[in-house]
């Protein structure tokens, strides 16, 4: 349901995205991995809208809601007015909704969003990209600043979106693990280019994502290990 | 003791006016980053349109209320040309309203002439702790109070309001819902043209105004605006009644009228501080 | 140094030294022929004031909604130092621009720390506080002002009418864009403009930010108070009335027009508006108009010009014609080549 096609992005002179092509079935989770500056926030950023493409397209059947990079709170607001604020695009809003799929964020509705462990921040934040209903949920880094264990709470949530509601996931992730553990399938980004994409399982394998994240280092390596 | 409790009504029915226009910077300064200079000029355009309206034409309280209402439209109107075209930076739209408020003066010329303007108000005396006050005076006092009390409500209770407080708070996550911040912005310029106008209808029947009062206005809010560092509601209505206050008793006690230089003292000390408090953040 | 300007001149033209020889040539016969040496005079001490104002508001960012309070104090300074304290006047026009500038950097070293509107209003407030504080306090003039300024002059020799004040003035602006030229064209000059661009990254690469800007806010004080200073003598006389805030907003419109951040914005920018203020005078005092129609003009030239240059010509007509020109020049140079 969301097909990118040759997207380029431009940021003033240089090129954050130099011709991305990807394709994200209904209901399916992808990863989205690659070393620092490879493109993946702009990539995310152009999906939800806040960025235009120099060139090429982005198509998009439904909807899109972003659960951003470091949680994004409007911290002097309550719980409940950052998700009813989620709310914001569509007609019908349903608090409830999101209280059921995320028990959790109901205890803590009056609370101050500021004052909330980034656990529950993040938890908040995709409370509030599901109040928008969407087909799809962008994820700009799920556990930047989390601790595993929380991480992993978050993580059975997704798949409990993505099993029962159909939610198709688009996680930006530097954590490599946790994306090919969560989602069936990966792509690798450098330098504003895809490198690879395929089955998850595949690409754990290979040399590819470690080239992207290593590059030379990992050749580097191998020489100092025949030494 | 009753010359005392004069000073103090009268200080406070003028700080009213400086609360509710600082108010009007705050409210577009969260929301947009932008100090509106015009902010005087609403004030004076409120005075003189409610005059005209209130000569016969309109009965009281529809006559101000429409006053006010059309401030809120052009207060609008000069966010439009203030934050309307993408990437002004803020200062620019400063002087941006520098501008503006030269044309307010220009229209103001035109329509109403150079005279100050004093329209009707509540007529008569009460007596408070013993002295005789305007009955004017008290209602500024009351109905501001009342406009800080639906300001704060209208922020906390209302979607729109929830949405400019947002707006304010994190722009990013903002237009990440799909708030148009910009949208908001105007909206903050018109809230702010309604706090203006409001406060030029209060103020104009005991404080005659005319087309050169937008200066000290402007600077009178905005000295109140700093107290509450240009982001509280709440400090700002303290500043500006602090500063009606201090004003008119150096006028009453000290003899002379130094009310707007004792205004501007206080700013530029206040702001003095506020540079100490900035540089130990930075320090951390 | 004529002879390396017309050297210049006569072996490559470019339009830009040409221009300014012709203006120079222009500024020193000008006083010759005018009817009117007071408009001329007030055009040139704006175009000094407001040269150290582009500066500051191109290269801090900041605004200065109260120039004129420099022009005050430098004022003040000459004209209480020749009539109450019975300084030389020359000694009091050297002392006119120091006294501002000082002024400037106790105000702005707390007051630059801040956002920049937090300096545009306390300039603003400065400026009021010294026009309530010359008319209340006797020796600032009190209620009269201050008059029987003495001629500028030394000793004995002293000037006799206004036309050496105007050529006085005129030397003034040469040595003030000269310093101004030098001081953007130097280390410091060019660590300003970096702090222009980005502070982080201008701080990053060890540009005293604060100190920086206080330097260049002081600077253009000096200018204004250079310009208050020689006022002062011009109309031997001054009161809190002539130091208007419009005034002091009329500073910040020509340093748009003209262009901030340039060395002649100022110049360019003061004949500019000072010219299209006298056409609009004379049209607005025609018969057959209302009385009113004169302050209603001025205010909407005002309010239109500031919007219109700011909105759609942001870098004023300097920086805009150099652009336009060096586009000229390309596509010649290209022609010849090609």
């Amino acid at each position: 349901m969301l097909h990118i096609s040759d997207l380029v992005v431009r940021y003033g002179s240089a090129v954050a995205l130099d011709g991305v092509s990807l394709d994200v079935g209904r209901g399916e989770m992808v990863a989205l991995v690659g070393p620092n500056g490879a493109g993946k926030s702009t990539l995310i950023n152009t999906i939800s809208g806040l960025l235009k493409p120099a060139s090429g397209s982005v198509a998009v059947e439904g909807t899109v809601a972003q659960v951003p990079e470091g949680r994004q709170m409007f911290p002097d607001m309550s719980v409940e007015d950052n998700l009813l604020l989620g709310g914001w695009s569509i007609r019908n809003r349903q608090l409830d909704e999101v209280f059921d799929l995320l028990p959790d964020l109901a205890g803590m509705r009056r609370r101050k969003a500021g004052r909330l462990s980034g656990g529950q921040q993040q938890m908040v934040a995709i409370g509030r990209a599901l109040m928008a209903r969407p087909d799809l949920l962008a994820i700009d880094e799920l556990s930047l600043g989390l601790a595993p264990i929380v991480v992993d709470e978050l993580a059975e949530h997704l798949r409990y979106l993505n099993s029962e509601r159909g939610t198709a996931v688009l996680l930006v992730e530097q954590e490599v693990t946790l994306a090919f553990d969560l989602c069936a399938r990966a792509c690798v980004l450098e330098a504003g280019r895809v490198v690879v994409t395929g089955p998850s399982a595949e690409l754990a394998e290979s040399d590819a994502v470690h080239k992207a994240y290593f590059g030379d280092l990992a050749e580097l390596a191998e020489v100092e290990a025949l030494r | 003791m009753s010359e005392f409790v004069t000073y103090l009504v009268t200080g406070i029915a003028l700080g009213s006016s400086f609360a509710l226009i600082g108010s009007g910077f705050v409210v577009v300064h969260r929301v947009t980053r932008v100090v509106n200079f015009a902010q005087g000029s609403l004030a004076v355009l409120g005075a003189m349109l409610s005059a005209s309206l209130l000569a016969g034409r309109l009965p009281h309280v529809v006559g101000e209320a429409v006053t006010v209402l059309v401030c809120g439209v052009v207060g609008v109107l000069v966010g439009v040309i203030a934050i309307g075209r993408r990437g002004t930076p803020p200062l620019i739209s400063l002087i941006v309203t520098l501008g503006v408020s030269m044309l307010f003066s220009a229209a103001i010329i035109w329509l109403w002439g150079q005279d100050p303007v004093s329209p009707p108000g509540l007529d008569g005396f009460a007596t408070v702790f013993g002295a005789e006050v305007e009955r004017q005076r008290l209602l500024v006092l009351v109905v501001t109070l009342v406009a800080f009390a639906a300001l704060s409500l209208f922020f906390s209770r209302t979607y729109v309001g929830k949405a400019l407080t947002a707006s304010a708070s994190n722009p990013y996550a903002a237009r990440l819902v799909g708030i148009d911040v910009r949208r908001m912005g105007l909206v903050a310029f018109g809230l702010s043209g309604i706090l203006g106008g409001l406060a030029g209808v209060l103020l104009a029947p005991s404080n005659a105004l005319s087309f050169y009062s937008d200066l000290p206005m402007a600077l009178g809010g905005f000295a109140a605006a700093v107290f509450g560092g240009l982001v509280s509601p709440l400090r700002t209505l303290v500043g500006g009644l602090g500063l009606g206050v201090a004003g008119q008793l150096t006028a009453g006690y000290l003899n002379g009228s130094y009310q707007t230089e004792v205004a501007l003292l206080l700013m530029l000390v206040i702001m003095i501080a506020r540079s100490r408090s900035f540089a130990h953040e930075e320090a951390k | 140094m004529i002879a390396h300007v017309l050297s210049r001149v006569m072996s490559r033209p470019q339009p830009r030294t040409v221009l300014v020889v012709l203006a120079g040539v222009a500024a020193c016969v000008a006083p010759l022929v005018l009817p009117d040496l007071t408009f001329f005079m007030r055009m040139v001490l704006a175009a000094i004031v407001v040269t150290g104002l582009s500066i500051l508001m191109g290269y801090s960012g900041q605004a200065s909604l109260g120039q004129g309070a420099f022009v005050a104090a430098g004022a003040l300074t000459v004209a209480v130092g020749t009539t109450k304290l019975e300084l030389p006047p020359l000694v009091a026009l050297l002392l006119a621009p120091l006294v501002a500038a000082a002024f400037a950097a106790l105000v702005g070293v707390p007051l630059l720390r801040l956002h920049g509107h937090y300096l545009a209003f306390g300039t603003l407030a400065l400026l009021l506080m010294v026009q309530a504080a010359m008319g209340t306090f006797d020796v600032l003039g009190g209620a009269f002002g201050i008059s029987g300024i003495p001629p500028l002059g030394v000793g004995n020799r002293v000037f006799v009418g206004q036309l050496p004040y105007v050529y006085l003035a005129l030397g003034c602006l040469g040595l003030v864009l000269l310093l101004s030229h030098r001081t953007v064209h130097s280390r410091f000059g060019r660590g300003i403009q970096a702090l222009a661009g980005s502070q982080t990254a201008a701080e990053s690469a060890g540009v005293p930010a604060n100190r920086s800007k206080v330097t260049i806010f002081a600077l253009s004080a000096g200018y204004a108070g250079l310009a208050g200073g020689l006022s002062a003598f011009f109309t031997p006389y001054i009161s809190p009335d002539s130091f208007p805030a419009l005034e002091s907003f009329t500073y910040v419109i020509m340093a748009v027009v003209g262009g901030l951040g340039t060395i002649w914005g100022g110049v360019v920018g003061a004949v500019v508006v000072s010219v299209l203020l006298q056409v609009l005078n004379t049209l607005s005092s025609q018969p057959g108009l209302p009385p009113t129609a004169a302050p209603i003009m001025q205010y909407a030239t005002y309010g239109v010009l500031l919007i219109l240059a700011l909105l759609f010509m942001p870098r004023g007509i300097v920086p805009t014609v150099d652009a336009g020109v060096g586009r000229l020049l390309e596509r010649q140079r290209v022609g010849v080549a090609g």
